[in-house]
């Protein structure tokens, strides 16, 4: 009897204790929310409020988003890929097309498939040419199907032109 | 008989379709007919099921209020895994691992490295191993916390899931910098690892392990000694270790119920020998064993991380002879286990000198520990019944494969 009367306090105790951390995390350090201290010294906010703040770009070096060709040194609308074939031998999911050209390496045709890619970087890792790499474009939207099949080499004309 | 209940089992047996005008499916119909009480009743949890983690389906006969009996039905989101493996040369099956359990991806990938480098014989270099020791074991913490927040969420605790994904999120930013993605992680490669780790890596795990005692002392403090779920699942679903043998259960599961069994000290694989860590084993072997032992687990896991940190040698992060895209499974069999979160993780390997390997097969933990489920709920509550489910740590990508 006495037994279950201390373990119910207890328990009730318990219960106060979880009480106390969530209130406290819900308001912050006990003086923020009279605003005694600058808002700085309390929880930092961890969400970013997008399209109002965006991510530094530091923080998206890491993000390996659809795979992009790299601009060659001396064309910047130009690709270093020699149309070898290995991302396409390579890839897991048969999403790239490379088409060689008619003259010499290049390729005329450099299609993703980015419906199809599951960004395992398979493609990127045996390119001998080192001709391929992640984008970091985290904000790409496409309304069709057909928006989501990229090609590259028409981005890439188009950005060294820029 | 259209539209009735008493349905001629008879007819049933041979027909596996709705014709459109009978209650339930096969799998029900074949449950029904071991029917132990007339006025029972057969109801279905899931696939869809707010406390079921995912498209588990689960039929249970209820007598009021208590289980009688269940059984759990997969299939519901099954992705051939295993047949993938056959049809694809090594390299392009890697990615798949990452996808089998997304809790803990990095053990399954380390699962299958391991087998290819064990049947081709490659040699890894020490400093990939220890960085595949750092990102396995964050990710073992990641797993373990979520699982700590979903548990209590099926309980009925709905804040602490929000405390959990913010550790989790501090774990997937520092994964982002080695793996390039935070869910479907694809670290390792055949004979080493594809990323090496940076200062700013090495500064945020450092920050994160005091960070990470603290918040377990937080957890703790909010849910561990919390009255009500003490109440809740102590004394519930309790294993025995023989009922653990007979079902294959391993992981937190079979250390809950006793037995000091680790991968990582049974058959030490990569450089787990050199780490000073303890084999946490449950007081009791209920569902608050289980859940003691998830949660001294992150602590070992802090500890492994520690050390790993600590002894980092330098080097170079693969293997000079690494297989390249091309490169064909040499003819043999091989077989690779390691601990992930849930349990041990095998995969089977045999090739036979082709592209693609002849057979793989994944062991999935979650799969055995799931069988248990239909006997260890005989009896229970409904809700105890719930609280078992929650306390297997089910990750249903995993089980069904």
């Amino acid at each position: 009897m006495f037994k279950a009367i201390v373990d119910n306090v207890k328990g009730l105790y318990s219960l106060l204790v979880g009480l106390h951390i969530t209130g406290r995390y819900a308001l912050g350090p006990f003086p923020i929310w009279l605003k005694l201290k600058k808002p700085e010294n309390g929880y930092p906010q961890l969400t970013t409020h997008y399209p109002r703040q965006t991510i530094a770009d530091e923080d998206l070096v890491t993000f390996r988003g659809p795979v992009e060709l790299i601009p060659a040194e001396n064309d910047p609308t130009k690709s270093k890929c020699v149309s070898c074939m290995m991302c396409v031998k390579a890839c897991p999911s048969n999403c790239l097309t490379v088409v060689k050209g008619d003259e010499g390496k290049a390729p005329k045709l450099w299609t993703s498939n980015f419906t199809l890619c599951s960004l395992c970087g398979t493609c990127v890792e045996v390119c001998p040419a080192s001709a391929l790499r992640f984008s970091h474009d985290i904000y790409w939207v496409a309304e069709k199907r057909e928006d989501m099949i990229n090609d590259l080499l028409a981005k890439l004309a188009k950005n060294g032109r820029n | 008989m259209s539209g009735s209940l008493f349905v001629n089992p008879f007819h049933f047996s041979t027909m596996h379709e709705n014709p459109g005008d009978m209650l339930g499916d096969f799998y029900t119909h074949n449950f029904e007919k071991g029917r132990i009480s007339h006025d029972s009743m057969i109801i279905n949890l899931g696939p869809q099921h707010p406390s079921t983690h995912g498209v588990l389906r689960i039929l249970a006969e209820l007598h009021g209020e208590y289980v009688l009996r269940a059984e759990p039905i997969l299939g519901y989101l099954h992705r051939m895994h295993d047949k993938m493996g056959q049809v694809k040369t090594p390299w392009q099956f890697l990615p798949n691992t990452g996808r089998v359990d997304y809790l803990h991806p990095i053990a399954w990938n380390w699962a299958y490295v391991g087998a290819v480098e064990r049947l081709a014989g490659i040699e890894v270099p020490e400093r990939a191993e220890y960085l595949r020791v750092i990102a396995c074991e964050l990710n073992r913490i990641a797993s373990h916390v979520m699982w700590w927040g979903a548990f209590v969420l099926d309980l009925g605790g709905v804040t602490p899931i929000l405390y959990a994904f913010e550790e989790r999120e501090k774990i997937n930013d520092m994964l982002q910098i080695v793996t390039g993605s935070r869910l479907t992680m694809n670290y390792m490669r055949f004979g080493g690892v594809c990323a090496d780790i940076n200062d700013r890596f090495i500064k945020m795990a450092r920050e994160f392990i005091p960070r990470m005692r603290e918040r377990l002392e937080m957890y703790h403090k909010l849910v561990t000694g919390n009255v009500i779920l003490a109440r809740r699942i102590t004394g519930i679903g309790p294993f025995d270790p023989d009922l653990c043998y007979r079902y294959g259960v391993t992981g937190p599961c079979l250390r809950g119920a006793g037995v000091a069994y680790d991968t990582r000290r049974a058959e030490p694989y990569g450089v787990y020998d050199r780490f000073r860590f303890d084999i946490p084993v449950g007081e009791t072997n209920c569902s608050m064993g289980r859940y003691m032992v998830r949660m001294r687990e992150v602590e070992e896991s802090l500890k492994i991380l520690e050390q790993a940190l600590d002894q980092l040698p330098d080097g170079p992060i693969m293997a000079p002879k690494a297989p390249k895209a091309t490169w064909k499974l040499p003819a043999g069999e091989a077989y690779f286990a390691v601990e992930g979160a849930r349990g041990k993780i095998g995969i089977h390997l045999a090739g036979d000198g082709g592209k693609s390997p002849y057979r793989v097969k994944l062991r999935a933990p979650g799969f055995s520990n799931l069988s248990l489920f239909a006997e260890a709920s005989q009896g229970t509550l409904l809700a105890d019944a719930l609280a078992i489910l929650g306390s297997l740590d089910l990750v249903i990508p995993e089980i069904d494969r």
